[in-house]
């Protein structure tokens, strides 16, 4: 029972982990840059819908999408101004460039937010249910199903929408998304924006399930680079399993081997998966 | 004498200050089918590139009257100016029908997108076949056809093609030339950089040589195809 409730924990958690993976993924496979400031903007959302919650009163999954267009307009800004000058250079580049930037909204956080630890806490924050005797916490599966929600709406956006199809395009030949009408400064700004908008969701949710400090963002942006990786870059729905992979893991990490173990865990896997399928996974969208 | 499409003034180009192009003149009227041949290397795909406003180039360039030397490529492609380029370019991991959609990314006039559409899949049957394939498994005749059918989806008024018929079978080829003069004749004017100087002057009114970054001869192909000197390294006779 113990193992099924670990599994279960594991699943909706992974959830929320595919979430943050998501955003990652599609500024990679799209811009083709590795952000190491994915997490930093994670926190950000995060504090962003806590102060939307304690401070203004509301509630924390309506500031969800409030959050969401903050810093779906951080991001956008962000490459537009910023990281469009340096998009196309070598990778080591935009490594340093996305690095530094976590570096700086950390800091900036420290100052703004203070260094200590967050919850984002509502009335109902404790409740749960019981299915055959396993809890299943509501806000939890609130965060699974956004995560799913989010994960479709990206997969529309992509498949069936025409700005998406331009944004796919931009992916598989820039040369001729050029000639065809496409200016890929608008869609890397749009791609990133639409990266740190579900980073904000992924953010705020974070901050209800567990606590934020300015710090998160290191171990966030490792996490999502790995369920990237894992979930490939093409396809929403592969990357909400790469996370659920992620979560089940940790959580299995924690029970056997003791809860020291679980950031352990996900580079373990990223190993392992780097070593079984090395060119597949780095495929882009 | 139809009016002047594309007027292209003392165009110099190239890459990282490796200059390409030299005072390139060129003009193509409405309605024409222009040629511009010349061997590997000379700088044709650089001057289609240009003139698509994909390369920074100085000198003048005029579409339609409107100098677009300083128009980002979006705004030309919107002004009707479309390029087929070399090697096709599709989007390899779209269906064929999601390339034809991306020819008429810039359009507004959504309702008439279904006519475009059964335009080209009249054209080109093995499209509407192939539509929910993958482009890039298409074979390079087809995937010529659907780089052909992307670009009349933007509805051009100036199509620039670039080495339709590398590669492929006569039978095609003489395909994808039929296609060209029936654009023509709905009105649309087409400028062929072309390898294959036979096919190209088969269906063009005028040509123009390039060499090594100039204009070395221009006239009617009829002209042209009589010249010794192009005879000899384009026709090989
Ligand atoms: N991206 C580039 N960077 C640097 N030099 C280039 C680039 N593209 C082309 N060149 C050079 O510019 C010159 C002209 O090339 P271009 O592709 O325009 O020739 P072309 O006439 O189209 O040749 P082909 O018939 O082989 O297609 C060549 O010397 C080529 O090496
Ligand atoms: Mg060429």
């Amino acid at each position: 029972m113990l193992l099924v409730q670990i599994l279960v924990n594991g699943v909706l958690l992974g959830g929320l982990y595919g979430l943050m993976g998501l955003g990652m993924a599609l500024v990679w496979g799209v811009l083709n840059v590795v952000n190491l400031a994915h997490g930093a903007l994670i926190m950000l959302g995060g504090y962003l819908t806590y102060y939307l919650f304690t401070g203004l009163g509301i509630d924390p999954f309506v500031a969800l999408p409030i959050a969401a267009l903050g810093m779906f307009v951080i991001g956008y800004c962000l490459q537009r101004f910023i990281l469009n000058l340096i998009v196309r250079s070598a990778m080591l580049n935009t490594l340093l460039i996305t690095f530094g930037l976590s570096v700086v909204i950390t800091y900036l956080a420290q100052l703004l937010f203070s260094a200590d630890f967050r919850t984002i806490n509502p009335t109902y924050s404790g409740a749960n249910f019981a299915v055959a005797g396993i809890t299943i916490p509501v806000v939890s599966l609130a965060a699974f199903v956004i995560a799913f929600v989010l994960a479709g709406a990206v997969w529309w956006l992509l498949n069936e929408m025409t700005i998406g199809r331009a944004i796919r395009a931009t992916a598989q030949n820039l040369t001729a998304a050029r000639l065809y009408g496409v200016d890929p400064r608008n869609i890397y700004a749009l791609t990133f924006g639409i990266g740190a908008a579900l980073a904000g969701v992924a953010g705020g949710l974070f901050g209800i399930l567990t606590h934020l400090t300015p710090y998160v963002g290191a171990t966030l942006t490792a996490k999502s680079f790995v369920i990237a990786i894992i979930g490939g870059l093409s396809n929403p729905f592969k990357v909400i399993l790469g996370g659920i992979v992620i979560g089940v893991a940790e959580q299995l990490a924690s029970l056997y081997l003791g809860p020291t173990y679980i950031d352990v865990i996900s580079f373990g896997l990223l190993v392992v998966v780097l070593v079984v399928r090395p060119a597949r996974s780095l495929r882009a969208a | 004498m139809n009016e002047t499409v594309l007027s292209i003034r003392k165009l110099t180009a190239g890459y990282g200050g490796a200059p390409v192009l030299f005072d390139v003149d060129l003009e193509v009227r409405a309605g024409e089918i222009v040629a511009l041949v010349g061997s590997n290397g000379a700088g044709k795909t650089t001057l289609l590139r240009a003139v698509s406003r994909v390369l920074r180039a100085e000198g003048g360039i005029a579409f339609n009257g409107e100098d677009i030397l300083p128009l980002p490529p979006e705004k030309v492609f919107s002004r009707g100016l479309v390029q087929v380029p070399e090697g096709r370019q599709l989007f390899g991991a779209m269906t064929v029908e999601e390339n034809l959609r991306m020819g008429a990314f810039r359009r507004t006039d959504k309702r008439t997108l279904k006519e475009s559409f059964e335009h080209v899949y009249g054209l080109f049957p093995i499209l509407e076949e192939r539509r929910r394939g993958l482009a890039g498994n298409l074979s390079g005749g087809e995937q010529q056809m659907c780089a052909m059918g992307r670009a009349l989806m933007a509805e051009p008024k100036l199509l620039l093609i670039d080495e339709m018929s590398l590669g492929l079978a006569p039978v095609i080829v003489d395909q994808l030339l039929d296609v060209l003069t029936d654009i023509r004749s709905r009105g649309v004017t087409v400028l062929l950089v072309e390898q294959d100087v036979f096919a190209a002057f088969s269906v063009a009114d005028r040509g123009y040589v390039m060499e090594t970054g100039r204009i070395t001869r221009e006239g009617p192909v009829s002209e042209l195809g009589d010249d010794p000197a192009v005879r000899e390294a384009y026709l090989g006779a």
